[in-house]
C-alpha cells in the first residue's frame, strides 16, 4: 500500500502502451509489396556514384544502362541500346539507341541523355560534373576517347586502343542513364531524388527508415509484377533474421552461418544461394624477402588447411578458391596446379629456398571490411596453421579505412610481407580480375595489384587477352594465364563467398546476380 | 538565476570550441582517407587528388579546421561527405530519434528505479529487498544487445505484438507506431539505467532514513507514507538526480549498441559511420550538438538542486 501512487503510475504507463502497442497492428499493404532488410542504410540513389551493395540492391532497379547482364551470368543483351556495331579495328562502337523510351519524370530517353549520363562522370568541365563524386568513372571510361551523338538516336563511342571488356562496362551501375532534366533540377540531390528509365520508380526516402520504389506501369521491357518495394535498413544479423521471422520483412541478406540450415528446413522460407564474383585471398609482397622466391609463397599455398577455414570459420557460406578467379565468370579452368594442404611439402619447400628453421613475418589483418568475411578468425586460422610448418606470422590488425590506406601504396617497402584482401568483380569480365589485380601494369596508385608481383610472360598474355574481341580466343588466353598465375602463386586464394539470400516462400521466381544486384522486375508475389 | 543561467549558457562557447577542436584534431590525425574511402580502390590517382582539392583535404590543418569553423558560424554545417546530404537537418532528424528514445527509457527507468529502490531500502534486509538487489545485479550483468535480442525474440516472433526492429513500419505514421517501435529498444535501454537509479535510491534512501528529522516526523505521528514521500524521499532526490542527468546525457549521444540491435537511426550509429568513413563535416557536426546536450542536461539538473533543496542557491 506504501508505493501506491508510484506504482499505479507505472502500471498505468504500462497498460498504456500495452493498449498503444497491441491497438494498431500492422497494416496490411495494398497490393503487392516486398520489404527487403538491407544490411545498411543505402549511401546514394544515384546509380553512377554508387560503390556499395546497399545501394546498388536498393537503386539500381530504378535504371538501365545501354546494356544489361542477362540474368544469373555476365553475359550482355541490349536494354537501352537495341544493337551496336564494333569498328574493325575494335575502337568504334556504335549504339542503336531504343526509341519511345521516357525516364519516370516524362523527359524523353535520346542521344542527349546518352552522352550527359557520360560526360556528366568524365569531363571535369561538365556543368554537372559537381553533383556527385563517380567512384566507378576511371574504371568505367578510362579507355573512352570520345563520346559523340550521331543522330537522336544513334551514339558513337571511341576507344584510345580496342579494349574487350567495354561493352560490359557498358553494362556497369556507372554507365546508367539519368534524367538530365532530373539532374539539372536536384543537382547535387540527385542522389536522393532519383530519375531513370527502369522498372521500378523511386517513391520516397526517409533517412534510417525506409526506401520505397514502386513499379514503373510503362517500362520498355514489361511492366513488373510486384507493385511496391520497400527497403529497409536493419544493422544487425540477428535482428534481421528477427525481422524476417516475425514476418514483418519479406527478404533478407547476410544470414548468420548458424541460422541457415534452420532456415532451409523451415517451409516458410526459401533459401536462393549463388556463388559470387568474389575471391578472398592473402596477398604476398613480392618486393621484400622471402617472399621474392615463389618457393616460399608456394610453401605457404601448401601450409594453409582452406577447407577447414571454409567448414570451420565460413561454415560453408564460401567455396574453395582454386584460382583467382572465380568460378561464375567465363574462361575460369580447374586446369591449374592445386596446392592440396600438405604441410610436409611446405616444410621442404621452406626448407629448400633456405628456411630450413622456418622465419617470422608480418601479417596484416582488418578487423572487418567489404566483402573481407571474418577476417580476424580467417587471420589466426592461418597464423596458426603457419606455425606448424615453422612460420612464426605476427597478426597486426587495423580498421578498415586505415586498412585501405596503408595497403594500397607505392612503396612495397612500407607493406608487411603478407597480408588479408579481397574482390569484388564489377563487369563480370576476367580482366577484372587477372589484369587488375595481378598484372605488373598495375600496382598502386592506379592500379591493385597490391603485392607488386610480376611476371613478364602472364602481363604480355593479359594485355593481349584486353585487346582481343573474340571470346573464345580470349578465353584461351585466360586459361593460360590462371595457369601461370597459380603457379607464380603471388596470392593464396582461400575462397569464393556465396550470395545468400532468404525470403518468404511467397516470394517466387527470384534470380540472383553475380554482381549482388537484386532484380525484381520478373519477382511474382502470391497471395 | 536567469543571470546565472546566461552565464552558463555562454560557458558553453569555450567547451564546444575545445571539443569540435580536439575531435578535429583526432580525425585529422587518424589515418584513412576519406577520398579513397569515398571512391574506393578502383579510382586512380587523379581522381583521388582532385576529390581531396574539392573536399578541401590537401589544406594544412587549421586552415581547414578555421574554414569549417567559419561555416558554422555562418549556420553552414557543411555537407556529409559519405552520405552526400545536408549535415544540419540529417544530424537534428537523427538526433531526434534518439531524443525520443532517451526521454522514454529515461522515463521507464525512473518509473522501475526509483520504486525499487525505495521498496529496497524501507525493508531493508527483507526477502523483498534482496530479491530486487538481485535482479538489479542480473539487470547490470546482462549486456544490452543480448536483452536486445531475448527482448525481440519473445516479444516479437513468440508473442508477435510489437515490432522488432526500426522507427516505423512501412507507409504508417503517427504517436502509435513511434509508441509501439519505441518499447522494445527503450527496455533494453532503460534496464541499465533503472539498475544504476535503484541503487542510488537505494544507499541515498538509506541515508536519510536514519536521520533525526525522520524520527521527529514519525515521532510526531505521521503516517509512514508521508514519511517516506514528504520528508525523506524529496532529501533523498539530490544524488539520484545527479544520477539520472547523467544517464539521460549519456543516452543523449546515442547507445550504438542498442541503435544497431534495434536499427534504431539515432544518432550514436549516425557518428560511428562518420568515423569509419572519415566523414569529417558529419562528426564534428553530431559531436556539437551531443556535447551542447550533454552540458544543457548538466545545467537542468544544477536548477533542479535548487528547486528541491532551497538552501542551494546559484548567483
Amino acid at each position: 500500500m506504501k508505493l501506491r501512487n508510484w506504482s499505479w503510475l507505472a502500471i498505468l504507463v504500462m497498460l498504456g502502451l500495452v493498449v498503444a502497442a497491441c491497438s494498431s497492428t500492422a497494416a496490411s499493404e495494398g497490393g503487392s509489396t516486398i520489404v527487403v532488410g538491407l544490411q545498411a542504410e543505402p549511401v546514394t540513389l544515384d546509380a553512377q556514384q554508387m560503390s556499395d551493395y546497399n545501394s546498388t540492391r536498393a537503386g539500381r532497379n530504378i535504371f538501365d544502362a545501354l546494356l544489361h547482364f542477362k540474368d544469373e551470368s555476365t553475359d550482355v543483351e541490349p536494354a537501352l541500346a537495341e544493337s551496336w556495331d564494333i569498328s574493325p579495328d575494335g575502337r568504334v562502337y556504335t549504339f542503336h539507341l531504343r526509341q519511345g523510351v521516357k525516364f519516370h519524370d516524362g523527359t524523353d530517353f535520346n542521344a542527349d541523355a546518352v552522352v550527359f549520363s557520360y560526360e556528366r562522370q568524365i569531363d571535369p568541365n561538365h556543368p554537372y560534373h559537381d553533383t556527385g563524386e563517380f567512384a566507378y568513372a576511371d574504371f568505367t571510361f578510362s579507355m573512352v576517347d570520345k563520346i559523340e551523338k550521331v543522330d537522336d538516336f544513334t551514339v558513337r563511342i571511341s576507344l584510345k586502343e580496342p579494349f574487350a571488356p567495354f561493352l560490359a562496362n557498358m553494362a556497369m551501375h556507372s554507365a546508367t542513364i539519368v534524367s538530365p532534366t532530373a539532374v539539372e533540377k536536384y543537382g547535387r540531390d540527385f542522389s536522393k531524388n532519383p530519375v531513370g528509365t527502369g522498372p521500378f520508380k523511386f517513391v520516397s526516402w526517409t533517412p534510417g527508415v525506409e526506401i520505397v520504389l514502386e513499379k514503373n506501369p510503362d517500362y520498355w521491357g514489361g511492366a513488373p509484377s510486384v507493385d511496391k518495394v520497400i527497403y529497409r535498413p536493419i544493422i544487425d544479423d540477428q535482428a534481421r533474421l528477427n525481422e524476417l521471422e516475425a514476418g514483418s520483412v519479406d527478404f533478407i541478406v547476410n544470414i548468420p552461418p548458424d541460422d541457415l540450415a534452420r532456415l532451409k528446413a523451415d517451409t516458410r522460407f526459401t533459401t536462393v544461394e549463388q556463388p559470387g564474383m568474389h575471391t578472398w585471398y592473402v596477398v604476398f609482397n613480392c618486393q621484400k624477402a622471402p617472399f621474392d622466391d615463389v618457393r616460399v609463397r608456394q610453401a605457404v599455398n601448401y601450409a594453409i588447411d582452406r577447407q577447414a577455414i571454409i567448414e570451420g570459420i565460413l561454415q560453408n557460406t564460401g567455396t574453395l578458391a582454386n584460382s583467382p578467379l572465380p568460378p561464375v565468370l567465363w574462361s575460369y579452368t580447374f586446369d591449374v596446379q592445386s596446392y592440396e594442404f600438405n604441410q610436409e611439402k611446405a616444410k621442404q619447400l621452406l626448407a629448400e629456398a633456405g628456411y630450413p628453421d622456418g622465419l617470422s613475418i608480418n601479417f596484416w589483418v582488418p578487423t572487418s571490411g567489404s566483402g573481407m568475411q571474418q577476417p580476424v578468425a580467417m587471420g589466426q586460422a592461418i597464423q596458426a596453421d603457419l606455425k606448424k610448418v615453422g612460420v612464426d606470422a605476427k597478426i597486426e590488425t587495423f580498421e578498415w579505412g586505415t586498412y585501405l590506406d596503408k595497403t594500397i601504396v607505392e612503396d612495397a617497402q612500407t607493406l608487411p610481407e603478407i597480408f588479408q584482401m579481397s574482390w569484388v568483380g564489377d563487369n563480370g569480365d576476367p580482366d577484372n580480375f587477372l589484369y587488375i589485380l595481378l598484372s605488373g601494369d598495375q600496382y598502386p596508385p592506379n592500379g591493385f595489384n597490391l603485392g607488386h608481383c610480376k611476371d613478364d610472360a602472364v602481363d604480355k598474355i593479359l594485355r593481349e587477352a584486353r585487346t582481343t574481341l573474340d571470346q573464345a580466343k580470349r578465353t584461351e588466353l585466360y586459361v593460360q594465364a590462371q595457369k601461370m598465375l597459380v603457379e607464380d602463386a603471388f596470392w593464396v586464394p582461400i575462397d569464393h563467398e556465396t550470395q545468400i539470400v532468404v525470403m518468404k516462400n511467397s516470394i517466387k521466381n527470384f534470380k540472383l546476380h553475380p554482381t549482388g544486384d537484386f532484380r525484381f522486375r520478373d519477382v511474382l508475389v502470391e497471395p | 538565476m536567469t543571470g546565472y543561467i546566461i552565464r552558463r549558457i555562454l560557458a558553453l562557447i569555450p567547451v564546444l570550441l575545445g571539443v569540435s577542436f580536439l575531435v578535429f584534431l583526432i580525425l585529422y590525425l587518424a589515418p584513412g582517407d576519406p577520398a579513397l574511402i569515398i571512391l574506393g580502390p578502383k579510382a586512380n590517382a587523379t581522381s583521388l587528388a582532385q576529390l581531396r582539392h574539392d573536399l578541401g583535404l590537401d589544406q594544412p590543418f587549421l586552415i581547414q579546421y578555421l574554414r569549417w569553423l567559419w561555416r558554422v558560424l555562418q549556420g553552414d554545417w557543411g555537407r556529409s561527405i559519405q552520405l552526400k546530404r545536408e549535415v544540419l537537418p540529417l544530424i537534428l532528424t537523427r538526433f531526434q530519434a534518439t531524443a525520443y528514445l532517451t526521454l522514454f527509457s529515461a522515463l521507464l527507468a525512473i518509473l522501475f528505479g526509483i520504486p525499487a529502490g525505495i521498496i529496497s531500502a524501507t525493508h531493508q534486509y527483507s526477502l523483498l529487498d534482496r530479491v530486487s538487489m538481485v535482479g538489479i545485479l542480473i539487470g547490470f550483468s546482462m549486456p544490452v544487445f543480448w536483452l536486445g535480442i531475448l527482448l525481440q525474440i519473445f516479444f516479437s516472433i513468440y508473442l508477435g505484438i510489437l515490432p522488432v526492429s526500426g522507427m516505423q513500419s512501412p507507409n504508417q505514421q503517427g504517436f502509435p507506431d513511434l509508441l509501439r517501435h519505441l518499447v522494445l529498444p527503450s527496455m533494453a535501454l532503460a534496464t541499465g539505467a533503472a539498475v544504476i537509479i535503484a541503487r542510488m535510491t537505494r544507499s541515498s534512501m538509506l541515508e536519510v532514513m536514519q536521520q533525526d528529522y525522520i524520527r521527529t516526523a514519525r515521532a510526531k505521528g505521521q503516517i509512514e507514507r508521508l514519511v517516506i514521500y514528504r520528508h525523506a524521499l524529496r532529501n533523498a532526490l539530490i544524488p539520484i538526480v545527479t544520477v539520472i542527468g547523467l544517464q539521460v546525457g549519456y543516452l543523449l549521444g546515442g547507445d550504438i549498441l542498442v541503435e544497431i540491435v534495434f536499427s534504431w537511426p539515432g544518432i550514436g550509429l549516425l557518428m560511428m559511420n562518420g568515423i569509419m568513413a572519415r566523414d569529417f563535416p558529419l562528426v564534428q557536426g553530431a559531436i556539437l550538438l551531443v556535447a551542447s546536450s550533454y552540458v544543457v542536461i548538466n545545467l537542468i539538473v544544477d536548477i533542479l538542486y535548487s528547486y528541491l533543496d532551497p538552501r542551494i542557491h546559484y548567483q
